[in-house]
């Protein structure tokens, strides 16, 4: 779209038309040398793993001169609890926090967007404010009141904060969309006598769907990569999620067995690269926004 | 504030209860906005202002989670400054970490977007090859990738061998172990670069034909035109960065084996603040610790508003 309108203004003379043609192709081959390299060790990692374990070392070329998936059926069970487990472990957890991020943060975000009660600016200041908080202040005391409830080992200190609208990233995502949508739409149901829970409910949530899906996908992602929550809170490998099962694959196999170490790297990266593949350009949309707000 | 009552007709409706006691009327018009805001409320006072408030008291205990705290007193910050060589390593590491990754990221990020500016055909793309780090650099998976890439006889030097160079084992060299850390933070420049991107679209064309017409070279325009118009972007992604590189973990916990080894190399500040917690259980210094990099961080940011307005160029 863009390049139309910058060739049409620039039809120059000749020379600085070649001259162009040539920055244009420089560009093209910088790019693609950036690409490459980027790309490069994910797709090594990849190739790696379908090849015959003593080769992994020796090569660098990203096509194994044989296949075999027999270092997924090692990495598979390569540890005392299958990674089947890890795997339903790390999709129980990240779907919950999906769906509490999503209702306790979009009521939060409608409440400071649109509803009028006394203190809302300071409580909304307030909220901007732990956007900048490092979760390590609160680490030690949260762990501590965690252990009291009982909580420690299970999944209830890694989803319950997320019902609590703790990620106040999304509140503040979702309140410059609420303020997007037009205010004659909640007035007019205002009117008819509906209630605010049915205005939230019934009228900013179906408008509101890029924003809960950017939320959804983003909240998904940085669960299921979440290292140092499970850690501290999850100690029974039969709970571990798949980035501790990882990492107590290192600890334990990685040297010996790398092939298989790689193999479920790989499996562990493919949720995320999935949702990257379907809805790329929500991502970017939403890290967009987000960066040109103020 | 007169725009109250025409905005939600909450007052008209106060109105109306207004028999029904001053209590009702509170109720009617603040109700829903503070039922609506319960449980952000308990996460604040539950999950943030109270715990924050106890790991500032703990921080003057001796806290290590089986006996009661006692009151030391400030010792365990005088320990901090001046008798623990591990506290001094994991702030040499941290600030060298952020002082090189944010700044190349960054320039990474810039370039590269100013790049994929010039309305070049497979933007798309480009864009997206470059943004898939960003989303799963900060994995397990990808620390393990990155301690087999620098490994002694990894990817890494098995290129160089093509050029007859025998690289060391970067990971376990405590002079290049802390660069590998580098070099994975500044392979994730894609989410910066999209902020840039976004930027340079708004920055009007014409503004660039006009300088070409008065004869200012590119280079002079970037000084000139670009860079000050993009200078709010500069500064939101330097927060960012900054702050995401203070807090950074994973990485160096997976590829040290959550040592911070070699020879503290590797041991960033949150992962000293961790092995102290829950590695030997001083519950109370690990909370001096993390409400000193609060105060670093809120220190830099407060830092970066205050000096915002001698850089920081807004249009309007």
């Amino acid at each position: 779209m863009t390049t139309d309108v910058q060739t049409l203004t620039v039809v120059g003379t000749e020379t600085s038309r070649t001259r162009r043609h040539i920055i244009s192709v420089v560009s093209h081959v910088l790019l693609v040398g950036a690409s490459i390299l980027m790309l490069y060790p994910l797709l090594w990692m990849l190739a790696s793993t379908f090849r015959p374990e003593n080769e992994i070392f020796s090569s660098s070329s990203l096509w194994p001169s044989s296949f075999s998936i027999d270092s997924y059926i090692r990495g598979w069970n390569g540890l005392r609890v299958s990674f089947g487990t890890f795997f339903l472990n790390s999709f129980v957890i990240a779907i919950l926090c999906v769906a509490g991020n999503v209702l306790a943060c979009s009521m939060t975000a409608f409440a400071f967007a649109r509803l009028k009660f006394r203190g809302r600016n300071f409580w909304f200041a307030l909220m901007l404010m732990t956007l900048m908080l490092p979760y390590h202040v609160t680490l030690i005391p949260q762990y501590v009141l965690f252990l009291n409830l009982g909580w420690v080992n299970t999944f209830l200190p890694l989803i319950v904060p997320k019902f609590l609208a703790s990620d106040a990233f999304f509140i503040f995502l979702m309140v410059q969309f609420f303020r997007g949508i037009p205010r004659e739409l909640d007035e007019a149901a205002m009117m008819d006598g509906c209630s605010a829970w049915r205005i939230y409910w019934k009228v900013m949530m179906p408008l509101s769907l890029p924003v809960l899906a950017t939320a959804a996908i983003f909240t998904f992602i940085w669960t299921w990569d979440d290292f140092l929550g499970p850690l501290i809170y999850l100690n029974e490998m039969r709970q571990y999620t798949v980035q501790l099962g990882l990492r107590t694959f290192v600890d334990s196999t990685g040297e010996s067995d790398f092939g298989g170490m790689l193999a479920m790297s790989v499996l562990t990266i493919v949720p995320v690269f999935l949702f990257f593949l379907f809805f790329q350009r929500l991502l970017i949309e939403g890290i967009a926004t987000t960066g040109m707000k103020r | 504030m007169t725009a109250r009552s025409m905005e939600t007709g909450v007052s008209a409706a106060g109105r109306a209860v207004g028999t029904q006691g001053v209590w009702a009327r509170i109720w009617q018009q603040d109700g829903p906005g503070y039922l609506f805001l319960l449980p952000w409320f308990i996460g604040f006072f539950g999950l943030t202002v109270g715990p924050m408030l106890t790991s500032l008291y703990l921080s003057f205990t001796n806290f290590d989670l089986l006996t009661t705290p006692d009151w030391i007193g400030a010792s365990n910050y005088v320990r901090m400054f001046t008798a623990d060589p591990k506290f001094a390593a994991a702030m040499r590491v941290t600030f060298f970490f952020v002082l090189f990754s944010v700044p190349l990221k960054l320039a990474f990020a810039l370039g590269v977007a100013m790049l994929l500016n010039r309305g070049l055909k497979g933007l798309p793309l480009y864009r997206a090859i470059f943004y898939l780090p960003s989303l799963i650099g900060a994995s397990v998976a990808i620390a393990i990738l990155w301690r087999q890439l620098f490994s002694g006889d990894g990817l890494v030097n098995q290129f160089l061998a093509n050029f007859g160079i025998d690289g060391p084992s970067w990971i376990s060299n405590p002079r290049y172990s802390l660069w590998t850390l580098i070099i994975l933070s500044i392979w994730q420049f894609g989410s910066p670069m999209i902020i840039f991107l976004a930027g340079l679209r708004q920055i009007p064309q014409d503004m660039y034909e006009a300088a070409s017409l008065d004869g200012a070279s590119k280079w002079r325009q970037f000084w000139k035109i670009t860079l000050p118009l993009l200078t709010p972007v500069v500064f939101f992604n330097a927060i960012v960065q900054t702050i995401e590189a203070f807090k950074s973990f994973t990485p160096a916990f997976v590829i040290s084996g959550g040592t911070g080894q070699p020879i503290n190399s590797t041991l960033f500040y949150t992962l000293y603040l961790y092995q102290e917690a829950f590695g030997f259980f001083r519950m109370g210094y690990a909370s001096a610790l993390a409400w000193f990099l609060l105060v670093m961080i809120a220190a830099f940011t407060a830092f970066s508003f205050l000096t915002s307005k001698y850089w920081v160029h807004y249009d309007d």
